[in-house]
């Protein structure tokens, strides 16, 4: 079935099939940010924001993006700010697990209890200090 | 920006080549039985499959220990890969592995140590023999008739005559459980062969070795074989020697075409873990609380394989002597064979489980002594000069002042109450051989090295230390991949070598290249101890660490909580110092993880817990106040700092929960146990 969305700012369409994930759509689009890990919604490796919401996209029927917006980190320009902070605190090793965090911080509103917000995403490289590092440089 | 940023890096598991096909494997569900039959009249023609006839020709592999079959005749665990398959697709792959049809016939399977070295205890390679080619260099002692793969034994004075010197002698015995490395990208490769030559693309910490391994398996000439490592999405020991390789290779020759496997989260759980151990303790001291003799017994769980367990073994057991002067020693430490998933390579190799047992029981003793732990363990310490009980004379240590610094930082000496402390030595690969390249382009550097990129970021760390050595910027220092053909030989990436090999081999490629066109630097470290009495040089360079914990703890519930952990490592000189910084944090979290919740759980040799929802990884929201030191030197050899954080944590919180009156001597330290201990 073709699935008309939004997808990192350009209207698109994905021809996927009706139990398909989003993951695996994303993916075969050529988007490597979105990550296949535990496949079953814990570890945040394959988020997106879905009209600016976190949601795991092995998780997340393709078919349910109708007319939705999804964003992935190859919609974020280099002058992004979460992007920079986490360039500039170090706030990576592996980098898997990065484009998740990324997106779950561009998702945070200011008073949001931090380690609640990143309850989502795990970093098995333990870089949480200097993610913590980069949320507080995003938030100032 | 930094390509993990913005997600440009490119992982070993996205290696894609034209016309591969997918891997999908059969694995059995019972820790032991023989594969009667191999039904594959269900796999549709568009597949290949491959059952064990059909490979059984090749013989076995292994680095230390060659034991393992590509497909497995008589499963040794549950998991065990049994028949694959290949196909267009993932999933077409892993529809034609439920098809295929085995038949098995059980055997008695044994899931303890202490069970399989028990007399009339089934045994799991009868034939097991020493590998003729080991790729490893350790001098492997099996014990004919026995499960044992490995013995390593440290003798040192007399331990008769020790004890009997001693006023107090104290006693226990401490069990570490099995746990997931859970990198967060699963074990990836693909094959191809191209005229009588095989390519691999695999993430992997050893590219040479695994090329080594894969030549005697296929009985070609090492040259024949390319190993290519792109970088891993971490790994953490978890992806050495030979894993999935020998698998694809098979597979791809059979297809005429490259196949690649990726395996699922599932999986993961049952090809490689840290092994689970239980490791007793006795250790006299002398009235005034000088330490007089100790005696450490260590069995090793490697489960169906022996991987590198015999190396693990031969780590735990001198860790556990920890960094002390002790006149009199023995250690016998035993890899053993079980039914369980193999046990291999995971940071800290070895030094966690019996560190956690060491240095607890230094903490029962101080409590017999009626001395402070601290103060016990500041009268013992080496210093510079000292013997260490593998008859090594130890310079440049720093254990006293790792101590001391993590003593403070958590207050221990104003009050004790709720607080714990760890100081450990590690060695670090002894022998071994690191090589480098260095080349001058129009506009800068290309540096060759096998040196494995899994996050440690080791690519920087090299074009930092040639940017200084050369005198140009880092971005003008180019460093490519591990690829066999192209980088020059390196023993492999691990046991935090890699700074400090490369680095020094680095200097010599720079010296070598003058005002040409390119040099070539070699360094090697010599060594080694004799299995038998654990005497010799087991490391050149010593990884030395101190952590302290401050927890609180719920007397209902027994629930612990860690206010705070800090982790005190010598580094010599930083070369890259956030990554330095990640790496002490990552290790304390990883140590974290293992202190309080981290382990595979077992039902009949089933992993019960085979996801990240059950196994639990540390998560934001347990990560503690985290501090930690980078000790330094002037003029300092550079020290690796890869894993030295991790096994002080466990103990440091054992006995900050220990000075509250919980003794937990299992890993990990759940509410049950601490409820049961109280």
């Amino acid at each position: 079935m073709n699935v008309e969305l939004i997808l990192n700012g350009r209207a698109a369409t994905l021809d996927v099939r009706t139990d398909e994930m989003l993951l695996e759509a994303l993916r075969r689009e050529g988007l490597r940010s979105v990550r296949e890990t535990c496949a079953i919604g814990v570890c945040g490796a394959c988020t997106v924001l879905l009209d600016g919401e976190p949601v795991s996209g092995c998780l997340t029927l393709a078919a349910t993006v109708a007319g939705r917006e999804v964003t992935t980190v190859e919609g974020l320009d280099e002058a992004d700010p979460v992007l920079r902070a986490f360039n500039e605190a170090h706030a990576f090793q592996c980098g898997w697990c990065t484009p998740g965090f990324v997106l779950t911080v561009k998702a945070m509103r200011p008073g949001d209890d931090v380690r609640a917000a990143l309850g989502g995403n795990l970093c098995r490289c333990g870089c949480y200090v200097k993610i913590e590092q980069a949320v507080r440089a995003c938030a100032s | 920006m930094d390509p993990r940023v913005t997600a440009d890096l490119r992982y070993s598991c996205e290696v894609e080549r034209p016309g591969m096909l997918h891997a999908a494997f059969v694995r059995s569900p019972h820790p032991h039985a023989r594969v009667v039959a191999v039904d594959t009249s269900a796999v549709p023609g568009d597949a290949v499959v491959m059952v064990p006839a059909d490979v059984a020709h090749l013989g076995r592999y292994g680095c230390q220990v060659k034991d393992q079959r590509v497909l497995a005749d008589v499963a040794r665990h549950v998991g065990d890969v049994v028949a694959a398959v290949a196909a267009p697709t993932r999933e077409a792959a892993r529809s034609a592995a439920r098809l295929v049809d085995v038949a098995y016939e059980q055997l008695p399977a044994v899931l303890d140590p202490l069970d399989a070295v028990a007399r009339g205890a089934p045994l799991i390679h009868p034939q097991a023999a020493a590998s003729a080619r080991d790729a490893v260099s350790i001098d492997v002692r099996p014990i004919a008739g026995t499960n044992v793969c490995h013995r390593f034994r440290i003798r040192h004075g007399d331990v008769a005559r020790g004890f009997a010197d001693a006023d107090v002698v104290v006693e226990e015995v401490f069990r570490t459980a099995a746990a997931a490395h859970a990198p967060m990208e699963p074990h990836a490769a693909v094959a191809e062969w191209r005229d009588g030559r095989l390519v691999l693309w695999s993430g992997t910490q050893t590219p040479f070795n695994t090329r080594a391994d894969l030549a005697g398996l296929f009985g070609l000439p090492e040259q024949d074989i390319r190993v290519i490592a792109p970088p891993m999405g971490g790994s953490f020991g978890a992806k050495t020697f030979v894993r999935l390789e020998a698998l694809v290779a098979c597979l791809a020759r059979r297809a005429g075409r490259p196949v690649k496997a990726v395996l699922d989260r599932g999986e993961e759980f049952v090809t490689l873990n840290r092994h689970p151990a239980v490791v007793r303790v006795r250790i006299g001291a002398r009235s005034g609380g000088t330490l007089v003799a100790k005696e450490v017994d260590c069995w090793a769980d490697t489960g169906a394989y022996a991987d590198c367990g015999p190396g693990v073994a031969t780590k735990m057991g001198y860790a556990g002597v920890g960094p002390y002067r002790i006149p009199h020693v023995r250690v016998d430490s035993l890899a053993v064979y079980t039914n369980l998933p193999p046990g291999g390579a995971f940071r800290g190799y070895g030094a966690t489980q019996s560190v956690w047992a060491s240095e607890r029981t230094m903490d029962l003793l101080a409590g017999e002594l009626g001395i402070s732990p601290l103060e016990l363990r500041r009268r013992n310490v080496l210093r510079d000069g000292d013997t260490f009980a593998t008859g090594e004379v130890m310079r440049d240590v720093h254990f006293e002042e790792c101590l001391q610094a993590a003593a403070d930082a958590v207050g221990y000496e104003a009050d004790p109450r709720g607080k714990g402390l760890c100081v450990l030595l590690k060695g670090m690969q002894t022998p071994s051989r690191a090589e480098i390249a260095v080349e001058r382009t129009p506009v800068g550097y290309v540096v060759r090295s096998a040196s494995c990129e899994m996050g440690q970021d080791v690519r920087q760390s090299i074009r930092l230390m040639a940017a200084q050595m050369l005198g140009c910027e880092p971005g003008q220092v180019e460093v490519p991949d591990p690829d066999t053909d192209r980088s020059p030989f390196d023993t492999r990436t691990t046991s935090s070598r890699s700074t400090y090999m490369m680095g020094r081999a680095l200097a010599e490629a720079v010296r070598d290249m003058g005002d040409g066109e390119r040099g070539h630097g070699e360094v090697r470290n010599e060594g080694g101890l004799d299995p038998d009495t654990g005497q010799g040089v087991a490391s050149t360079h010593w990884h030395q660490g101190a952590a302290a914990a401050h927890v609180s703890l719920d007397l209902e519930t027994g629930r612990t909580t860690v206010e705070h952990l800090h982790a005190s490592v010598y580094a010599g000189r930083v070369v890259n110092r956030p990554g330095a910084e990640l790496q002490n944090e990552g290790s304390m979290l990883m140590g974290l993880g293992t202190a309080l919740f981290e382990g595979i759980e077992f039902a009949d040799g089933q992993v019960t817990n085979a996801n990240l929802s059950d196994y639990n990884v540390p998560a934001a929201g347990d990560v503690p106040r985290l501090t930690h030191d980078l000790v330094e030197r002037d003029g300092a050899d550079v020290h690796g700092l890869g894993e030295t954080a991790l096994p002080p944590v466990p103990p440091a919180i054992g006995n900050a929960l220990a000075s509250l009156g919980a003794h937990v001597t299992e890993l990990p330290i759940t509410p049950e146990r601490v409820l049961e201990a109280l």
